[in-house]
């Protein structure tokens, strides 16, 4: 049996109609529209599903929609200003830091939690907040270079290697 | 680096990938975005023993289920095969884990789920044979009845006289290597949407390297003429030579539709993923090479052993790319080479990314090291002497217009340091190098290796281009796009590449062999200067100057040596079109390489015109204790014929050493009975951010003559020299030769103690 | 892959929790993180008809330190908490590197030191999705009567690969177990069991509500190793956490514990006796390596080989052992 739940989802509030075993990946794209949170391995092994809730990168492909009510949820959708990108987005099109494009906003929003909690993140920490996320085709070296550019952007600050 | 040419304006600038934008934010759409009126959502049944007959099928009670459409088995096929030896839903036997029997459509993805576990299946299960040694053996049970025995396909090739170059050598060393199976592992699973509710015609959404192969097999197996098949490719994520042909869900997705008369969508969930990707299988090589003492070589003998897995698909490929690309990097007197694939009761199997030449050229290369060892030579001095130069012709008539493999030796090992390091490194560290080539495209599959370009010019100059190459992230349509401006003197922001339709797009027979930048790109130029030819008219009339002393450049167009008095490019499109004669201004071209096609008998040519070639230097630290090798850095360097973007070029280098690093060191699928044990992203180990090594990039241009501004194929060369490369830093590391591939923690450690044993080399 | 259909509950309380789980039997799971349960749930090997969320019930939720200087840590603080949290940061680092150790900082967000302590045992053969299974006969784990990973074995042998087990055990922790009216401490040593289908002693009706750790103690030394095939994502081929207590190379008390080897943590208690008895000398520790060998038992080839296994343990004890040594002659304590 379906019940309503309210979700915050990139600021705005919905009402949906879900079943309990409905993820909250299936419950953004299916009912919400927001497919740019893509599915993959469905497992919690690959991030393509990344989104930030509550200030953290969560999977949203292990996370129950229930769980979800009263928390605030970011998707790649709710990243961008009007008519601007992010910087995070800036950087990785301007660093070649995105090829299929189809890991590209987990990638994107793993990033973005990292910096966000911490503007000048180390080269170890960087690599530590991408792990959990998977990229075939840069193969990650793009994808962390794109990450440390952002954070030299943020202003004077320790950050390994730049 | 690349040193800019002032010749160009935008060949050789680092051009962000025109798409980046809509996939930073998400608003790219991929096939599984995708919602239609009415979709239905399919799952297929798929057998789950490895091998056996039959009995029976019974969907009764998934017929009944409230919320299924469709049901269908081999009734609903009407015989459909999707190859020589393989139904497209099982009738009779059962051939691997994962064959398909039966499929269901419904309105969501639960009910379908549900309605596929009540389908039952009877079998009597029958004896399977998992390795190729049992398969190919006398006496093994056959498993394609029709077949006279397990040999799925069988290849000889021979050029030169080998016994005589075998009698001229002074050293002669045999060596056999085995390498295990891979696993694509592409971002996007496999999915397919088909709607087939009108008789008229087959539409499918899918992510793929080439429309028309799938285009071309779906209409076959419907019999129907391919302009009935229309193929939407929107995105691809990722693709790696696992997405080049029609896999058995496009066609099953098409007769759910059609029967239900609805659109029904097939995505494989992540335990499918490791039965229906298409990727490397168990490879045996067998070289047996002679030289000269000092290292000239003069005849390599190649014996291969490839598991088909169950069904022989597209794997006849394989075997001619392998042999094809033996003869290709050294010179050489004579060549004998014989390749086998042999039925298993595996999962079917193709190559993943690299043409199936990667384990070869790890087998290869590391073979080489041993002989430059026995004969105590430098390894980058072996293969400097043997290296192909332009102008070469081997022995099976492949020429070299433009080669740069002696520079990228060279410069890597430069930059590399190789002569402080070599033989100088402390205790478990190593350097190793790997060279490589591969053609730019060929024709593999057709006896033409066409593109098609169509290009449009808007009153306002933006151009549209039209191509039916694929970019499944390798920036192909970016290139394209940098091509166009360049002939066309705009920039690749001006420019709207539209693909993915296949009622739209010219032809193209798809992104690989290494195909994209050479011909579509010369198909993109060649439409350009159509369209150019067109403008020319009306801009030597406005400027009153021949049209040969022309210049069009930077979105103007003005006489040579006179940029001040320049006009706009879009006046100039403008006023061709606000004329009497009221000429649109489009472009059209097409190529086809002007080589001849490899002839099918000899084997001889290759039916391409340019070859990219590459050297790699890695330098790794083995832990002796846990076996775990790092591998610390890579020195890349390519020919890439014309660097038409160093950025996406480095790309494609950085994502190729990473992919085959991670098949040298990490990919194994684990294979028992014919299941993969470790059949999830979590346990099929894929390297991530903190196993990547520091990477230098060399980018070497020999501007190739057919090539596109001289530009040649850089998708998969790169990734060919890398495994090798890494193979012979851990040799040189741990002193031992390691002869399985990938080069896990365990066969480090086991060839430690054959070390220490004081053990022979396997051979 | 999709979820299988079940009930949520998602009690206000904890005594509500416990009532749920005394009324529901073996119908229900407790969900925490997710990350373990809801994956298995996917691969149809648990199909609870009923799933309680227990993440946000406030009891479970802290870290508090105790007037005796011992730390209580609840069940259901997510290991990124866990790791930033000052208690543990400066008074048991061991536990801290253990934890940012696991998988991914993704998992990390949403999994929690509970969920890693009862971390459900692993094995190629189970941990696979229904069609995988249903070419083979049921196996133990699963309901049937076979053993994959060992033929013949009429047990189970998935593999336990929590991370913070080890250290646990070697830092004294105590398990709180509680049910509907009871309650009952577990040593960390005896909460564990030497078998892949009942791994712990945890009841089917009963929540591990919060971690005991009694106060750090000044004069000992701890280390903590993990070695897998990537960092920032794996489990372990193999860990191990190992501490001992004396000063100039002498020994008076000693503990190592393998995880990720066996289906239960291995406590080593002969290599242990071998260091108190013998200090921290390299001929000690040699003598520990090689006892180590003969503590380990019947390993599988899940993951590695049994033989890898071997290898892997002896090297964590002559590496764990060899950091203690290091930290001794600098009297450079890591807190235990």
């Amino acid at each position: 049996m379906k019940q309503i739940i309210t979700l915050k989802v990139n600021g705005d509030t919905h009402q949906v109609a879900v079943s309990p075993w409905h993820t909250l990946l299936e419950v953004l794209r299916d009912q919400l529209g927001l497919t740019g949170t893509k599915r993959s391995c469905g497992m919690g092994t690959c991030g393509v599903c990344t989104v930030i809730m509550d200030g953290k990168a969560i999977l949203s492909c292990l996370t129950l929609a229930f769980e979800c009510e009263g928390h605030e949820i970011t998707t790649i959708e709710g990243i961008s200003g009007e008519g601007t990108l992010h910087p995070i987005q800036k950087s990785f099109i301007e660093n070649g830091a995105i090829q299929c494009g189809f890991c590209t906003p987990g990638i994107i929003m793993s990033a973005k939690a990292l910096l966000d909690e911490n503007p000048h993140p180390d080269d170890e920490q960087i690599r530590e907040a991408l792990s959990g996320t998977f990229c075939r085709c840069t193969g990650h070296i793009k994808t962390v270079e794109a990450v440390k550019k952002v954070s030299a952007s943020y202003g004077k600050g320790k950050n390994d290697g730049e | 680096m690349v040193s800019r040419n002032d010749r160009y304006s935008v060949l050789g600038t680092r051009q962000p990938k025109l798409d980046a934008p809509l996939k930073a934010t998400g608003r790219s759409q991929f096939t599984d975005d995708i919602i239609l009126p009415g979709m239905l959502h399919g799952k297929i049944v798929r057998n789950s023993i490895p091998r056996g007959k039959i009995l029976t099928i019974d969907t009764s009670k998934a017929e009944q289920l409230p919320g299924v459409k469709a049901v269908i088995t081999h009734k609903d096929s009407n015989g459909m095969m999707v190859g020589p030896d393989q139904q497209l839903l099982c009738n009779e036997t059962v051939n691997y884990v994962g064959d398909e029997i039966a499929a269901v459509a419904a309105v969501d993805e639960d009910t379908a789920a549900e309605a596929a576990e009540l389908i039952t299946v009877e079998y009597e299960p029958l004896q399977p044979l998992f390795s190729m040694e049992e398969a190919a053996a006398e006496g093994a049970p056959i498993l394609h009845e029709y077949f006279q025995d397990n040999y799925a396909d069988e290849i000889k090739i021979q050029f030169g006289d080998p016994d005589k170059a075998f009698s001229e050598s002074e050293y002669i060393r045999v060596d056999t290597y085995t390498s295990h199976p891979t696993h694509n592992c592409f971002a996007e699973q496999h999915i397919a949407i088909a709607d087939y509710s009108l008789p008229d015609k087959l539409v499918i959404w899918t992510p793929s390297q080439s429309a028309t192969l799938i285009q071309n097999s779906l209409a076959q197996a419907f019999d129907i003429s391919g302009s009935k098949v229309r193929i939407l490719n929107l995105n691809t994520g990722g693709a790696f030579s696992g997405r080049g042909v029609a896999r058995p869900h496009h066609f099953i997705a098409a007769l759910l539709s059609r029967k239900a008369a609805r659109p029904v969508k097939i995505i494989c969930a992540a335990d499918e993923e490791f039965l229906v990707c298409r990727s490397g299988g168990k490879n045996r090589f067998t070289f047996k090479t002679g030289v000269k003492k000092d290292g000239t070589l003069k005849v390599i003998e190649a014996d291969f052993l490839h598991d088909c897995g169950a069904y022989i698909e597209t794997q006849f490929i394989m075997l001619r790319i392998i042999g094809a690309n033996l003869q290709l990097l050294y010179k050489l007197d004579a060549m004998r080479y014989r390749g086998k694939l042999v039925y298993t009761n595996n999962r079917p199997y193709f190559f993943h990314h690299g043409g199936g030449i990667v384990p070869m050229r790890f087998a290869f290369g590391t073979h080489l090291d041993r002989i430059a060892q026995d004969l105590g030579l430098d390894p980058v001095e072996i293969r400097l002497k043997n290296a192909v130069d332009k102008g070469y012709t081997t022995p099976g008539k492949v020429h070299f217009a433009s080669c740069g493999l002696k520079e990228c030796i060279k410069k890597a090992s430069r930059k590399a340091g190789w002569k402080k390091k070599y033989g100088k490194l402390p205790s478990y560290r190593g350097i190793g190098i790997g060279c490589g080539v591969i053609n730019s495209g060929g024709k593999t599959v057709f006896d033409h290796d066409t593109s098609g370009a169509f290009l449009k010019i808007g009153e306002d100059g933006k151009i549209s281009l039209f191509t039916g190459l694929p970019d499944m992230g390798q920036g192909s349509h970016t290139t394209m796009a940098m091509i166009a401006a360049e002939t066309l003197g705009i920039s690749a922001d001006d420019i709207t590449v539209v693909s993915g339709d296949s009622d739209v797009d010219p032809i193209d027979t798809g992104a690989f062999g290494q195909r994209g930048t050479f011909t579509a790109g010369n198909a993109v130029k060649i439409a350009c200067l159509d369209a150019k030819r067109q403008l020319v008219k009306t801009a030597s009339k406005k400027l009153g100057v021949k049209p040969s002393a022309l210049i069009f450049r930077d979105r103007k167009v003005y006489l040579k040596g006179t940029p001040e008095k320049a006009v706009p490019f879009e006046e100039v499109v403008y006023d061709t079109l606000h004329s009497l004669e009221g000429r649109y201004v489009m472009g059209r071209g097409f190529y086809n390489p002007p080589a001849d096609p490899t002839d099918p008998t000899t084997f001889e040519g290759s039916g391409a015109l340019a070859f990219s070639f590459g050297a790699q230097i890695a330098e790794v630290e083995v832990d002796p204790e846990t076996g775990i090798v790092r591998l610390l850095k890579m020195t890349v360097a390519h020919d890439v014929g014309r660097a038409i973007n160093p950025l996406a070029i480095e790309g494609q280098l950085d994502g190729q050493v990473f992919s085959a690093m991670s098949q040298t060191l990490f990919e194994e699928c684990v294979m028992e009975k014919g299941q993969v044990l470790n059949a999830s992203r979590l346990e099929y180990k894929l390297p991530r951010p903190f196993e990547v090594p520091e990477i230098a990039h060399i980018i070497v241009e020999t501007n190739d003559p057919y090539g596109p501004f001289g530009a040649k194929e850089v998708g998969e060369g790169p990734i060919v020299c890398t495994s090798q490369a890494i193979a012979n830093a851990v040799n040189n590391a741990i002193g031992y030769p390691i002869t399985e591939f990938p080069i896990t923690p365990e066969r480090v450690l086991q060839a430690l103690r054959q070390k220490s044993k004081g053990q022979r080399e396997t051979p | 892959m999709r979820l299988p259909h079940f009930e949520y509950v998602k009690p206000a309380t904890l005594e509500e929790g416990l009532k749920v789980l005394h009324q529901s039997g073996n119908k229900a799971r407790i969900l925490a993180g997710g990350t373990d349960l809801l994956v298995n749930m996917k691969y149809r090997v648990v199909r609870p008809e009923i799933v309680m969320g227990i993440k946000s019930l406030p009891e479970l939720c802290t870290v508090s330190s105790g007037s005796n200087g011992s730390v209580t840590i609840g069940s259901c603080v997510t290991l990124t908490d866990l790791a930033k949290n000052s208690l543990i940061a400066e008074n048991y680092p061991a536990l801290k590197l253990a934890t940012t150790s696991i998988a991914s900082k993704h998992i990390r967000n949403m999994g929690t030191i509970g969920g890693n302590v009862c971390l459900t045992t692993r094995c190629w053969y189970y941990n696979q999705s229904k069609l995988w299974r249903d070419g083979r006969e049921v196996c133990h784990k699963a309901g049937g009567t076979v053993c994959h990973a060992i033929k013949g074995s009429t047990r189970c042998h998935a593999i336990n690969n929590s991370d913070t087990i080890p250290v646990l055990i070697v830092l004294n922790a105590t398990m709180v177990l509680k049910k509907k009216g009871s309650e009952r401490l577990i040593p960390s040593k005896e909460f564990f069991r030497d078998d892949g289908i009942r791994y712990t002693v945890l009841e089917p009706d009963e929540i591990l509500t919060a971690l005991l750790l009694p106060e750090s103690s000044g004069d000992s030394y701890i280390t903590f190793i993990k070695v897998c095939s990537r960092k920032g994502l794996d489990f372990a081929w193999g860990s191990i956490a190992a501490s001992v207590t004396g000063s100039n190379g002498k020994c008076t008390q000693a503990s190592l514990v393998l995880s990720s080897i066996a289906s239960a943590p291995l406590v080593l208690k002969k290599t242990s006796q071998v260091i108190i008895e013998g200090g921290l000398s390299e001929q000690s520790i040699e003598k520990a390596v090689e006892t180590a060998r003969s503590e380990l038992g019947i390993l599988t080839n899940l993951f590695t080989s049994a033989g890898y296994k071997r290898d892997l343990s002896q090297v964590l004890v002559k590496r764990a052992l060899g950091e203690l040594q290091g930290q001794m002659k600098k009297e450079r304590r890591t807190k235990a």
